[in-house]
């Protein structure tokens, strides 16, 4: 039975477990909204990263920084398209 | 084709290590679908007519139940796939049938969710910010309910065929996906209700 539950993924869930738990905070303390939104940026964006390590097994093929590169593309693009759109349509700038 | 024993069963066909690279690019592409998505639903947020604003009707149970019934699902894909490695063909299956019990619990809440908006009038068309809030979450919850469909034909493969290195494959790409989507989910739980109740 415990070769079933490798201590790597066990770690990695209750790591995940945690973080969100972490999140929680902002709904049930009373934060500032900049304080917040930082906490969710930081949980989240080490909650995609840990997924990412951990659970989709990005690193362990000779592939890896194929894998690695187009994943970081396409989070930048993302990223880009939000932000841009952002800037021209809700800050006005 | 050629098995290579030294790997994983999944890997141990050129063909299966072309379509996982395959599959990451068509993940690739699913980061921008829900980018887009979450671009219009920043920029929408506010603009809530004379319907509710997302303080209003967001509620944090449903959220939080949703939220941990997708992390106990993405941590036993990962299983499923560690005991498909060590060769445990029944663990898998075992693991894999609850994987999809907690996707059909999170879309049994997710549809009470929907019902529950519509209900108290955050139906899709009351205002810029219910459609594009109903779109991400819908497109969120078919890619789960897509899910569930693809990942029994694949419990129904391995239960008539046994573990081979084509739906070790497929397996594998299935467990990407839906760690994936739950991804997506931690993003939509950090930016679209934990941000939208502070």
């Amino acid at each position: 039975m415990r070769e079933l539950f490798p201590a790597k993924q066990v770690m990695g869930f209750i790591f995940s477990l945690v973080l969100t738990v972490v999140a929680l905070a902002v709904y049930f303390l009373n934060l500032s909204f900049a304080a917040g939104l930082t906490i969710l940026v930081i949980t989240a964006f080490v909650q995609a990263l840990l997924q990412l390590i951990v659970f989709m097994h990005a690193g362990e093929t000779k592939d890896k920084w194929s894998i690695y590169g187009n994943v970081a593309f396409m989070i930048f693009i993302a990223l880009v398209t939000i932000f841009c759109t952002l800037f021209l349509f809700i800050w006005d700038m | 084709m050629k098995l290579d024993h030294s790997q994983p069963l999944e890997y141990s066909t050129h063909q299966n290590q072309l379509n996982f690279f395959g599959f990451w690019i068509f993940l690739g592409a699913e980061i921008m679908l829900f980018a887009t998505l979450f671009t219009s639903y920043f920029t929408l947020e506010n603009r809530v007519g004379s319907g509710p604003s997302g303080a209003e009707i967001f509620e944090i149970t449903p959220v939080v139940i949703e939220t941990f019934l997708l992390l106990i699902s993405s941590f036993t894909i990962g299983l499923a796939v560690h005991a498909m490695r060590i060769g445990r063909q029944k663990a898998m299956i075992g693991f894999f049938v609850v994987t999809l019990l907690l996707g059909l619990s999170f879309l049994g809440v997710e549809i009470y969710e929907f019902i529950h908006y519509v209900h108290i009038g955050a139906g899709i068309q009351t205002s810029a910010f219910t459609a594009i809030l109903l779109t991400t979450l819908g497109t969120h919850g078919i890619h789960v309910t897509f899910g569930l469909i693809w990942g029994t034909m694949i419990i129904l493969q391995i239960k008539k065929r046994g573990l081979t290195a084509e739906n070790a494959g497929k397996s594998f790409i299935f467990s990407l996906y839906w760690h994936f989507l739950d991804v997506v989910w931690i993003f939509i739980f950090s930016f679209i209700y934990l941000k939208g109740m502070m």
